[in-house]
């Protein structure tokens, strides 16, 4: 362990360094990056198969991200909020049925070996589509991709498909694998799959589970002059507690994902040389959300299920439990969602009386002891504040005579009790936001999904009016008609609340300030960090 | 009487005793003092110690009462350390003894399953029970049962060796007696004494896994523990120390109470013994 904390003694070289070269004017020698360096960044999980391009989360991506690189990539300026990596350009027909991606040419995989266009076509017919877990939904209608010339790929789908939707889903959805590896054995048993490899700004180099991940610079990386580091490591630190502690003794300069707990935050945020850092996590926004069980009797009643949302204080959420870090929910689609988000939508304020009201109207009277009925409320274990709501919840419940009684399970348990053997009654989950609702956020109130399905409408809601609207906006090709559908499925998913959607949040990264160049995209954490670098 | 004036005369043990009593009298007045769910919210979020008068100890990070869940807490604390003892002792002292008394292939039959659980380290036996029956009081008194109560069959089982070979036990077999009816009212009275001593020990261990599971979120969720405010306020060890502080110590004070008590008891018992 001790192997990979930046020693005093490198740090007063560094500083003796500096003293030396004052000759400099400071403010340029504050922008001029440098090259070399480790950069040591915690980790809170430890995935064994490390490819993204079968796994598209966060967990993955945040090491892998670094080795396998997307078409594109998320950023702040870039037009439609993208930014090229191993394609240059891409282009939709009129008609929906092709896509045509120009790729980057004097790209090598990390084995020396060329990357063409035939990688794609690889990884987006034999991988994305029928593995990914989010590639399923959105390739489904991907028939062939044809491959003119080594530097250009031809996506031909079945049916028409949104060109808008398949640009959102290019920085999550698009990891391209190499086709030498993967074609000669089974693609989920590869072993490239623990061992990575890609076209992206670092090499993998060892993973020693339970203590850390190290990936090495790749010197014939594609862009020009990068990538800054040296080495990254990851330290396993599956303990948030440690995070802060690790930060504060250099032995970390990066914690990202909220690793240091939130309630932590000012306090870190005052030791000198480390910073708190809310952007970088735009594209990947988190939603809290109670999901329904409509098969209880009791909550197939809309009346009870608005009841529900009026109890909830969305403001005590987001003070207390995110301390701020947070902003409350109006519906489906997060409001930092520029292109989507509609305010236009019912809204439910916090009244008990009128919760009582609604549950009075609807039948369910208070009986002995106050109680009207009782269920189970099962918080999902992933984050303290999945399990803090969880406490609130039960709390916010007995006030309106709902006796909740709390299920805590592991996440195995969890998923299992919730998306394979619906016996809950309440849950809550927190799922993420991809760019569009289309990608992961519909199928949480759509029917018709197959059991077993996580993250997905498991709680027996249908609703064939909205499951048209759905169908006619995952084949409507005009952005704004798209965006208009997308509008009404907000208002109807906040009026008829299949689910209840509490609060939404990006995540904090808490970092050195010797690390620069953090959070300069929407996606951060889970992209290449090609262009950081550490000062001294 | 002469038994309490002895008791009273070590002084450990009268600080045992004074700190159970306080314990109990916490776990027996908390309805009263505080109604309300302890986990309902009372307050502003991470109050601090002696602000607020209302709420003597402050609150956590949702605002509940950190005094509340510390009286309600004892009550999860003792139910679990008294039941999950009186159910290892049951157990292990009608386990051994049978075995004891019965001896050959019963005996080794009851003392290899003995082993078996021994070779188990009791706290992965009720962390792997827990996590299979799922968190609730019941299940947590069980699992620590499960892994309580061999001390107590051996210690019943060598007693009952020693004492089956007692003329008194001849006599009851000559006069006719059930074999079962000798070793549950004649044998397993006398053995007794010495298996009982254990259950201080039993007792303080079984409180300190019902924290532990708590900490680890195997405890049950719908009710306050200790184990679990200890780990609520460990996301807050920096900011908030006392969150964890506070029932920390009411952990250590009782674990202490239960032993030094049940130290003076069988301090008690043996002068009586050797005196007698």
């Amino acid at each position: 362990m001790s192997d990979f904390a930046i020693s005093r003694r490198g740090v007063l070289a560094g500083s003796t360094f500096l003293l030396a070269s004052t000759a400099l004017p400071a403010a340029l020698r504050a922008q001029t990056p440098t090259n070399g360096g480790r950069l040591i960044a915690a980790a809170d999980s430890e995935p064994r198969n490390l490819n993204p391009a079968i796994i598209a989360s966060n967990g993955v991506f945040f090491v892998a991200s670094k080795i396998v690189e997307p078409l594109a990539e998320a950023s702040f300026t870039g037009k439609d909020g993208l930014e090229p990596r191993l394609a240059t350009s891409w282009e939709g027909s009129a008609d929906g049925l092709t896509v045509t991606f120009k790729l980057r040419e004097g790209v090598t995989w990390h084995d020396g070996k060329p990357f063409t266009s035939a990688d794609v076509a690889f990884s987006a017919l034999q991988v994305w589509k029928p593995l990914q877990n989010l590639g399923r939904v959105v390739f489904k209608d991907l028939e062939a991709v044809d491959t003119p010339d080594d530097h250009t790929a031809i996506f031909r789908f079945a049916r028409p498909t949104p060109f808008q939707l398949i640009r959102n889903a290019l920085p999550a959805l698009t990891s391209v694998v190499p086709k030498h590896l993967y074609e000669v054995s089974e693609i989920a048993d590869n072993p490239a799959n623990t061992a990575p490899v890609g076209t992206g700004p670092f090499k993998f180099a060892e993973h020693r589970p339970g203590e850390y991940y190290r990936l090495e610079k790749y010197d014939a990386y594609w862009g020009e002059d990068q990538p800054r580091l040296d080495e990254i490591i990851y330290r396993v630190l599956p303990d948030r507690a440690a995070a802060a502690g690790a930060l504060e003794a250099e032995e970390i300069h990066l914690a990202a994902f909220s690793a240091v707990p939130l309630a932590d935050l000012e306090r870190i945020s005052k030791v000198p040389g480390i910073g708190v850092i809310s952007k970088g996590y735009e594209t990947l926004t988190y939603q809290l959300v109670v999901e329904i069980n409509h098969r209880r009797k009791e909550l197939a009643d809309r009346k009870v299920r608005q009841a529900i949302a009026h109890a909830i204080d969305k403001e005590f959420v987001v003070k207390t439990i995110f301390l701020g870090y947070a902003t409350a929910s109006t519906g489906p689609v997060p409001r930092n969602d520029v292109q989507f988000y509609s305010s236009d939508v019912p809204t439910y304020a916090f009244d008990v009386a009128k919760a009582n009201a609604l549950l009075d109207e609807a039948g369910y009277k208070r009986g002995e002891g106050g109680t009207r009925f009782a269920l189970k409320l099962l918080p999902a274990p992933y984050f303290n504040e999945t399990k803090q709501f969880g406490d609130y919840l039960r709390q916010a419940l007995a006030e309106i005579g709902i006796d909740a009684e709390l299920v805590n399970n592991d996440a195995a348990a969890h998923q299992k009790a919730v998306y394979t053997d619906h016996t809950f009654d309440l849950a809550i989950a927190p799922p993420v936001f991809r760019g569009d609702p289309a990608i992961s956020t519909t199928i949480l109130v759509q029917s018709g999904i197959p059991d077993g399905v996580p993250f997905s409408n498991q709680g027996g809601y249908a609703n064939p009016e909205l499951d048209a609207l759905i169908a006619k906006a995952a084949e409507t090709l005009d952005p704004d008609q798209r965006i208009a559908l997308y509008v009404d499925f907000q208002k109807m998913v906040a009026e008829d609340l299949p689910l209840i959607n509490v609060a939404e949040w990006g995540f904090i990264t808490v970092a050195r300030s010797s690390v620069k160049e953090v959070s300069n995209n929407p996606r951060w954490a889970v992209s290449n960090w090609a262009d950081t670098w550490i000062e001294g | 009487m002469i038994a309490l004036r002895r008791f009273l005369r070590t002084p450990e043990a009268v600080a045992g005793a004074l700190i159970l009593a306080a314990l109990l009298a916490m776990a027996l007045s908390a309805p009263w003092f505080f109604p309300r769910d302890p986990q309902s919210i009372a307050g502003p979020a991470l109050l601090r110690p002696f602000q607020d008068w209302t709420l003597p100890l402050g609150t956590d990070r949702l605002g509940r009462d950190v005094m509340a869940g510390l009286f309600h807490g004892a009550r999860a604390s003792l139910a679990v350390g008294l039941a999950a003892a009186a159910g290892a002792i049951l157990i292990g002292a009608v386990v051994g003894t049978l075995a004891g008394f019965a001896g050959g292939l019963l005996d080794e039959i009851l003392m290899r399953i003995t082993d078996a659980f021994q070779t188990v380290p009791g706290f992965l036996l009720a962390l792997a029970f827990v996590s299979v029956a799922g968190p609730s009081l019941a299940t947590v008194i069980v699992a620590i049962t499960l892994g309580a109560w061999t001390g107590p069959a051996r210690i019943a089982r060598a007693e009952v060796l020693s004492i089956r070979e007692r003329d008194y036990v001849a006599g009851a077999r000559v006069i006719g007696m059930h074999p079962l009816e000798i070793a549950f009212r004649e044998i397993l009275p006398n053995a007794l004494p010495p298996v009982l001593a254990l259950s201080s020990v039993i007792v303080a261990a079984a409180i300190l896994t019902e924290a532990a599971l708590s900490f680890l979120g195997l405890g049950d969720p719908n009710r306050v523990t200790w184990g679990g405010m200890i780990a609520e306020g460990r996301a807050v060890l920096r900011s908030a120390p006392y969150l964890s502080i506070i029932p920390g110590v009411a952990l250590v004070l009782t674990v202490l109470g239960v032993y030094l008590a049940g130290e003076g008891l069988v301090e008690t018992s043996a002068t009586r013994r050797m005196n007698a």
